[in-house]
């Protein structure tokens, strides 16, 4: 095999290669490392490849394969995590000049997992500041969305979207907080999954908001999720709130047979005067749901009247919490954060008390109206955003209360399964027109807690049923 | 609900030890200014006696 097609493969296919000695870890991680020497540049996925640490990882997964010590369909495959998440001896800065030096002396458990399952680390990616939504406010500089660089990659995880999407990993780890595995992914054409909140460990991954945050993973394929979702969950003692549930093989869920499967299309994010959604947007998943239909699932319309307020919901918690982890940097240090991160944690640090509280009862019955409604159906699925990806605006700030709200507003796509803690993943559902760009759009299907393999079964049926995983971006 | 003025705002940072000036306070206004009033018009009926646990899930069917 030619070595430039190596990062085209899918985990699986080249997990298959591998296995097989076709392809060695080594030929794999050298054929990464020169697409990246290529293509960051222009897409400013990576914050720091760790060449020389991915060429021993890779010689020593070769040599285990060699020896007849093959652990899986990550042995020799290289990823990489978004730079939220800590590395053992390699700079971690979460998208700040605040930690622009901070060296972590563990790897966080995700990490440590992805390593157990044999997965070569090929470096970090790039994020918005503290995984705020603005990927301008990366200290690195913004990266690109490979569909069209003039795009937003999605936040706060873009370097998951932009280098998953450039082939400039086989895999890649974000954090999901309000959507940024599910934004990233939607506008990148790609597969993310936000897991159960308690399914992944968050241990060693600087927290943007303690009580919504997860980790998963973005990837090009639902089987190549399946697969990372795997490795990375199950409990951790040291993360209190991972669940001693067992983690299934999510591989074996994916049979393509959906028939009889339940599924709610939620109206409110279908009606553009509640939630704005874009026409295209609108008609790729109504689509979608005629495709599911087409396979045997039984679709019907279901209302989520409190989850299409949920974007100002989750705001509210996320910046009040976001803001007290490190409060000393606000008074101290203001002026090293990127100025639309200091105007949002300045606004975060001064919302009252018993707005917050109401936010978190809101919060609770939006998870039983999220939960009832899953009593009634498997999944729900609905748009991941209002639209495609928007140009970036380097100079973006907030023009006026009116640019404010439709900004929260937008927020409440996702909203429902943050502040449910729901699985949800965003799936590639068309494009919108050539006139238009040629941009991805995204379906989002979401699944009773710890039932992501019902939502990958769902998601792979998708799309083994359409064309769309098809088309690659032209980076 | 009446927005919050700037020199309100002001006021509000110099009670959490912040000291906000321009560029950022107009924004920082708009910013609050939005959340509040959208909090504010999000009326549910008994909100009030809800307990607000963050993220206990239920153990039953998964």
């Amino acid at each position: 095999m030619d070595r430039a097609d190596i990062p085209h493969l899918s985990v699986t296919e080249l997990a298959a290669l591998i296995e097989t000695k076709q392809v060695s870890p080594v030929e794999a991680v050298e054929a990464y490392l020169h697409r990246i020497e290529q293509l960051n540049p222009v897409v400013n996925a990576y914050v720091t490849v760790c060449a020389e640490e991915a060429r021993r990882d890779a010689r020593q997964a070769e040599e285990e394969i060699q020896q007849g010590r093959y652990r899986g369909p990550l042995h020799g495959v290289p990823v990489a995590i978004k730079d939220q998440i800590h590395t053992k001896g390699i700079l971690t800065t979460d998208g700040s000049k605040l930690r622009a030096d901070f060296v972590p002396e563990e790897d966080a458990t995700v990490l440590a997992n992805l390593k157990k399952a044999g997965a070569v680390l090929l470096g970090k990616l790039n994020m918005s500041e503290f995984a705020l939504g603005d990927a301008n406010s990366s200290a690195s500089g913004a990266a690109c969305n490979p569909w069209d660089l003039t795009r937003s990659p999605g936040t706060s995880s873009s370097g998951s979207g932009a280098a998953t999407a450039a082939h400039l990993c086989a895999t890649s780890l974000g954090e999901d907080t309000g959507g940024s595995i599910r934004g990233p992914a939607a506008n990148c054409g790609l597969v993310g999954l936000r897991p159960t909140w308690g399914r992944v460990s968050r241990y060693g991954v600087d927290g943007a908001c303690w009580s919504i945050d997860t980790i998963g993973p973005v990837a090009r394929t639902v089987e190549d999720c399946a697969v990372t979702i795997g490795a990375i969950a199950g409990y951790d003692p040291q993360d209190p709130y991972t669940r001693q549930v067992p983690v299934p093989d999510y591989r074996l869920a994916l049979t393509g047979d959906i028939s009889g499967l339940k599924v709610g299309l939620v109206r409110e994010f279908l009606d553009p005067d509640v939630s704005g959604v874009t026409a295209q947007t609108r008609e790729a998943v109504i689509a979608a749901a005629e495709v599911l239909k087409s396979l045997g699932a039984q679709v019907k319309e279901v209302s989520l009247p409190l989850g299409a307020k949920s974007g100002v919901i989750t705001r509210t918690i996320t910046h009040t919490e976001r803001v007290s982890l490190h409060p000393e940097w606000l008074l101290q240090r203001p002026q090293e954060y990127h100025h639309n991160t200091r105007v949002a944690f300045m606004a975060g640090n001064l919302i009252p008390a018993q707005v917050y509280y109401k936010a978190n009862k809101l919060r609770a019955l939006i998870r039983q109206e999220v939960l009832q409604v899953l009593n009634d159906v498997d999944v729900l699925i609905q748009p991941t955003s209002v639209g495609p990806a928007e140009v970036m605006n380097p100079q973006g700030r907030v023009g006026s209360k009116e640019q404010a709200k439709r900004a929260l507003a937008s927020g409440s796509f996702r909203g429902p399964y943050s502040l449910s803690g729901a699985p949800a993943l965003s799936i590639l559902c068309g494009f919108t027109s050539e006139g238009e760009g040629g941009l991805p759009l995204a379906l989002q299907i979401a699944g009773r807690p710890f039932g992501e393999a019902t939502v990958l079964r769902t998601a792979h049926a998708y799309e083994q049923a359409t064309p769309w995983h098809e088309r690659k971006s032209p980076i | 609900m009446v927005d919050l003025t700037n020199p309100e705002i002001q006021a509000l940072g110099r009670a959490v030890g912040l000291d906000i000036q321009e560029p950022e306070l107009t924004e920082v206004a708009y910013s609050l200014n939005a959340i509040l009033e959208m909090m504010d018009e999000i009326e549910v009926p008994g909100v009030n006696a809800v307990e607000p646990l963050p993220m206990i899930l239920p153990t039953g069917k998964v």
